[in-house]
């Protein structure tokens, strides 16, 4: 910070320099590593070996294999699910937090985004017991004599995993709603409404396209968040409900590890996200101006 | 009728937006609630209230080293992540081009889109290169990255309504740089820091991907309990969580309130 710089200089380089010990954290320990595992996508692993070299072997084995392929869209389609629960309920939450409850909003949005921090792992947890077989749900229908027999789908499942990251991505994805709620006036919304728009011509050419930056943060945070998550299928899904995260990390900390192969996966996966995300944003811009 | 219709329109919107915050807590009240519960298992109804629970994960030896690993984590985040995260939103608002200053936010936002396991694998990797053992110090930096976007996003926020024009007049009246830092800025700014720090802490001890890849063979909280999750239903697992819930929650009302403060 403290600079002998002439005065005229120093309006432009003091800001600079303070920001300079994030700005090379971010690159040694950010930017750095995330090319190092692209770099060690191309190279094999002999045992716990590492051996560099440029192969595109590990990328021929993802594409080629049914397995990943199958895990590859199993991962696609809960991650869109997931997304299509979160991002609607998100936008509502947000809109009725901004013109509905005006003050108590706040309050509502300090609830919301108290339960980002409110431990990780014990909420996947907590998900099991509640849906497990002989867990709260069941024996709470079972004793009030609604059902006789556990039901089975809500355990070990793409059910449970959906329900299970919903809850997680929730909050993160109010937030970036709510403030582009705080962007629209109430002015926009009620000229649009006297110029004769029905409700939901209202939502699709005002509200939509005004609230759009925090729409597409919303939907990047909880696609991409849902894909890369493994904890939760880990925990609360079954065999059929793995993810492509869990063989990632298996890659890393499992037995038969091989990083290489780990690190293309993880390449492909961030791939195929971004692409969907981009088509889904295509279509959105596209229905929204037409 | 309409008199229905009106009330109707009026309690739906509570009615849903109750009904996600049940959603959202829901699972963080059964595991407060079954911590002092009798039966092993979680299910209707409750039998009996007991603390047997506590007492056996207090017992655990393991406990201690990874509750004192969790600690010296979080303090490391919030120091160097409230400090360097500070820095950057206090450069970041004062710059003068818009397009820019809103790049680089994005920018500095990134470790918070990107999956934590792949932050994770990457870090992994990144000090397999470099020959770095896993360990503490890995994960510390691990946790600092992941903290940082947060804490850059609080001090941006606060930072925006904050007068730069205090700090030109003290250099007009011949203040040194540090001078106007220590006594002016610093003060100024005290609060929102502490704030922010506070949060990465409660991001720090609650972390669990990232810590996964790198930290080896040592604990924290969150890999002991990972560790219990595994084996099977613990009782003891929802006492350990339900103090570091409400570790996270003095945490985070604490950050709030000294953000509002400074808002006033």
């Amino acid at each position: 910070m403290s600079s002998s710089a002439a005065p005229a200089a120093r309006e432009q380089s003091r800001p600079h320099a303070s920001m300079l010990p994030a700005a090379a954290f971010y690159i040694v320990f950010f930017a750095l590593p995330t090319l190092c595992l692209f770099v060690l996508s191309f190279w094999t692993a002999d045992g716990f070996q590492l051996i560099p070299g440029f192969t595109l072997g590990n990328y021929e084995k993802i594409f080629t294999s049914p397995l990943y392929r199958a895990l590859m869209i199993r991962t696609i389609g809960v991650a869109f699910v997931t997304t299509a629960i979160v991002v609607p309920i998100a936008f509502a939450v947000s809109f009725l937090m901004r013109f509905v409850f005006e003050r108590r909003g706040q309050f509502i949005l300090q609830m919301v985004l108290l339960s980002l921090f409110s431990g990780y792992l014990v909420r996947i947890y907590a998900w099991r017991t509640i849906l497990g077989k002989q867990g709260l749900l069941n024996s709470t229908l079972q004793w009030l004599g609604v059902i006789r027999e556990p039901l089975d789908f809500l355990i070990y499942s793409n059910f449970a995993v959906v329900v299970t990251l919903s809850g997680l991505l929730l909050p993160l994805a109010v937030l970036p709603l709510y403030s582009a709620m705080l962007n629209i006036g109430r002015d926009d919304i009620e000229a649009a409404r006297d110029l004769g728009a029905g409700r939901l011509h209202v939502l699709r050419t005002v509200l939509l396209p005004m609230a759009m930056p925090g729409v597409r943060t919303a939907f990047a945070f909880s696609f991409l968040l849902s894909a890369g998550d493994f904890v939760t299928p880990s925990l609360v899904g079954g065999a059929q409900s793995l993810l492509i995260g869990n063989i990632i990390s298996d890659q890393f900390r499992g037995i038969g590890s091989n990083w290489p192969l780990g690190a293309a996966m993880a390449f492909v996966v961030i791939a195929v996200m971004l692409a969907s995300y981009l088509i889904v944003m295509r279509l959105i811009r596209w229905v929204t101006t037409w | 009728m309409g008199d229905d219709m009106v009330r109707l329109r009026k309690l739906l919107p509570a009615a849903f937006v109750g009904a996600v915050l049940a959603y959202l807590y829901a699972p963080i009240a059964v595991i407060v609630i079954f911590s002092f519960t009798t039966s092993p298992r979680l299910s209707m109804p409750i039998e009996g209230l007991t603390l047997d629970w506590y007492t056996s994960a207090l017992s655990n030896s393991l406990i201690s080293t990874a509750l004192r690993n969790s600690l010296l984590l979080a303090s490391v985040s919030a120091l160097v992540s409230g400090v360097i995260g500070a820095a950057f939103a206090f450069g970041l608002v004062a710059l003068k081009r818009p397009r820019l200053r809103a790049s680089l936010l994005g920018a500095s936002m990134l470790p918070a889109i990107m999956p934590l396991l792949v932050i994770g694998i990457a870090l992994a990797v990144f000090f397999r290169l470099m020959h770095v053992q896993q360990g503490l110090l890995n994960a510390a930096i691990g946790h600092v990255l992941v903290s940082l976007p947060f804490v850059v996003l609080t001090m941006n926020a606060r930072l925006e309504t904050f007068d730069f024009s205090v700090l030109e007049a003290a250099r007009d009246l011949g203040a040194t740089p540090g001078r106007v830092l220590r006594d002016i800025t610093l003060p100024l700014i005290r609060p929102s820091i502490i704030g922010a720090a506070l949060l990465a802490a409660a991001l720090s001890l609650d972390e669990f991907v990232v810590t996964w890849f790198n930290i080896g063979s040592q604990l924290t909280v969150p890999v002991l309990v990972w560790g219990l999750m595994r084996r099977g239903i613990d009782p003891s697992i929802n006492a350990i969580a339900t103090m570091l819930l409400a570790l996270l929650v003095c945490l985070v009302a604490a950050s709030a309130l000294l953000n509002r403060k400074k808002s006033k």
